[in-house]
């Protein structure tokens, strides 16, 4: 269950919801679909699990639908998202049928919510043929896209592309992702939600029980890479970096995350990240429930440094979500972990297991540094990666793609 | 005094449709052709937008030309330059024009940004709208910036600036109504050196030079 837009009042203050509420009333009544491939697991799911409800908090009409598809759409469109992430991937002719066949049948049960709604947000590639399909849409189609196509597999973003051109317009989370398209193109970020239960507050008590649980102790440092077991997060990389550490402290290491019930590749990872690890007892891969929400927002807070050795990155929410909870972050220097890791700032940027490595001694090092660090890292959350800017951005986005997608100034 | 109507604001920030520019020279080509939305994006409304708040410079040409292109003294040169100093965006271009043509005339080697470094031109759209808050008295105007947004603060203080009279905040020009009665304040305003203050910053330090004003008033 979501929070109130008046519980975020005493973390971001009176004045920025009181913004809200004024932007609110300018779209009152408005229709807003999202769309996605899935209810649970991933930053978009959790996005659209506090946005919908505040977005109607707000005075909108505002519902999120989810296309279901087999085990064998989940396989294409994991080759998709890979793909225009900049793997090579065969994506045959026989595949594309299979993602459009797919969609046209989540159209005919999504019809009329589409085709009556004012503004429909389609997230990622996975829902992208809807638009296509929904010839007699009355509003206005928003791709988004979460993930960084800055340099796709061509193949794959070519038949993407002819989905999407058609939009009126798309959102990316930074400039560096965005492909040419024939209409605006928005720039919004992605946030975290502080009263999360993968981000509230949490007892001493509560924190210690998880601690005991795994068998961490208490008295070593502990890194903490809490993330899909996805290729592109680097496991394997994030293990190398732990034993060059290892060969000078005694730290341990947490390898945490969930399946997504929309990426089939996760159990082979998960298996080569159980052959790395080996039988070191200080090497903990967990791999958890999709609602184990305050278990990773425990770890977190265990974390001495978190990691995420990201090789390529749309966002990295678990970056900003180790940065609330005051931690200094060693990221992969690619994707939007560069607009949340300021080196020496908030954490550092690194690009191979040696360079993560390095780092992590430095920080080991320099304790007022991890303080000093995690500090400024929770107030640059607060300022920018909250969802209160989220959906300020989302409202505005709105207000804009209805009345003048082009316009420099709109009073409203 | 008529009421002092406080206005909110939101940016949305989007594509230009330049293409990146990958060195300096590629840099001045496209400042020469942007568009003035573009211009004002990267010098003015880098306040407004979710990046880290205390960079070395306070423009995106410079913070660029710093981390991705390794050239300091074009990025010390251009991060100098004051916006809000210039009669017009036109005249901006021209003083970055000048410090890039400066630059690449006493360059051997024109430096260059790796892939995935290079510069994206963007602009925004800023959506304003009424906050619903109304004061007359200028003895409150210290309490009622410390309860403003960002973009409130944006808009009546730096944004203002853009529109007529030109170079003036909000505040100012509601203050002279009565000039003569509201002169610590105004001097206090003018005190303010505003272009390296974040947001956040520029609220309290706002609010605590009329605070003082009104104290000495």
């Amino acid at each position: 269950m979501s929070a109130t837009l008046s519980a975020y009042e005493g973390i971001v203050g009176s004045a920025v919801i009181r913004q809200l509420r004024r932007l609110g009333e300018k779209l009152k009544g408005t229709r807003i679909v999202h769309v996605n491939s899935t209810r649970e697991g991933g930053g978009v799911a959790e996005i659209l699990e506090w946005m919908t409800p505040l977005m109607t908090e707000l005075g909108l009409n505002a519902s999120w639908e989810v296309i279901h598809g087999s085990g064998r759409f989940f396989e294409v469109t994991k080759s998709i998202h890979n793909g225009l992430q900049g793997h090579s991937v065969p994506i045959t002719g026989k595949d594309w049928k299979v993602y459009e066949d797919v969609n046209a049948r989540n159209f005919e049960r999504l019809r009329p919510a589409l085709e009556e709604a004012d503004i429909v947000v389609v997230h990622d590639p996975q829902p992208a043929p809807l638009l296509k399909l929904c010839e007699r849409r009355k509003g206005k189609w928003i791709w988004r896209a979460h993930i960084d196509i800055s340099r796709p597999f061509r193949p794959a973003w070519k038949v993407l592309r002819t989905f999407v051109e058609k939009y009126d317009a798309s959102i990316f989370s930074m400039a560096e992702f965005a492909q040419p398209l024939p209409h605006p193109q928005y720039l919004v970020p992605p946030s975290i939600d502080p009263l999360s239960e993968k981000n509230r507050d949490m007892s001493p008590e509560e924190i210690e029980a998880v601690r005991n649980g795994f068998g961490l102790d208490p008295s070593r440092p502990l890194l903490v890479q809490i993330s899909r077991f996805d290729r592109f997060k680097d496991p394997v990389g994030v293990i190398e970096a732990y034993r060059m550490v290892r060969k000078v402290a005694k730290v341990q290491l947490v390898l945490a995350g969930g399946g997504a019930s929309d990426d089939p590749e996760g159990t082979a990872i998960l298996e080569e990240v159980m052959e790395a690890a080996g039988s070191d007892p200080d090497i903990h891969v967990l791999l958890l429930p999709p609602d184990s929400h305050r278990t990773v927002n425990a770890l977190q807070r265990l974390a001495t440094i978190i990691l995420q050795k990201s090789t390529r990155e749309g966002f990295g929410l678990t970056v900003t979500e180790g940065m609330w909870k005051g931690k200094p972050v060693i990221g992969g220097d690619v994707g939007g972990i560069r607009l949340q890791v300021v080196p020496h700032h908030t954490g550092f940027l690194v690009n191979t297991p040696e360079g993560a490595a390095h780092r992590i001694r430095y920080l080991l090092h320099h304790q007022e540094g991890i303080e000093r660090m995690g500090t400024t890292a929770r107030e640059f959350v607060r300022e920018n990666f909250l969802l209160t800017r989220h959906i300020r951005e989302y409202l505005t986005l709105m207000l804009v793609t209805l009345r003048d997608p082009r316009a420099n100034f709109i009073q409203v | 005094m008529t009421p002092f109507e406080v206005k909110d604001c939101a940016l949305l920030g989007r594509m230009s449709g330049l293409p990146p520019a990958f060195n300096l020279r590629e840099l001045r080509e496209r400042i020469a052709v942007c568009g003035e939305n573009v211009l004002f994006h990267h010098f003015c409304e880098t306040t407004l937008r979710g990046t880290f708040d205390n960079p070395d410079y306070r423009n995106d040409f410079a913070v660029w030309s710093k981390l991705y292109l390794g050239d300091r003294v074009v990025a010390e040169r251009l991060g100098i330059l004051d916006p809000y100093s210039f009669p017009s965006l036109g005249e901006l271009r021209a003083a970055t024009l000048d410090v890039l043509d400066e630059r690449l005339g006493e360059s051997t080697m024109i430096p260059w940004a790796r892939p995935g470094d290079e510069f994206f031109f963007l602009e925004s759209t800023t959506i304003v709208f009424d906050a619903g808050i109304r004061f007359t008295q200028p003895s409150r105007l210290a309490a009622f910036i410390r309860k403003m947004t960002n973009g409130s603060v944006y808009y009546h203080f730096l944004e203002a600036r853009r529109r007529p009279p030109l170079g003036v905040d909000d505040f100012t020009a509601w203050l002279k109504e009565d000039e003569e009665a509201n002169r610590p304040y105004i001097q206090a305003l003018a005190s303010v050196d505003f272009y390296f203050h974040t947001l956040p910053h520029l609220r309290h330090e706002l609010g605590r030079v009329l605070t003082e004003a009104k104290v000495s008033k």
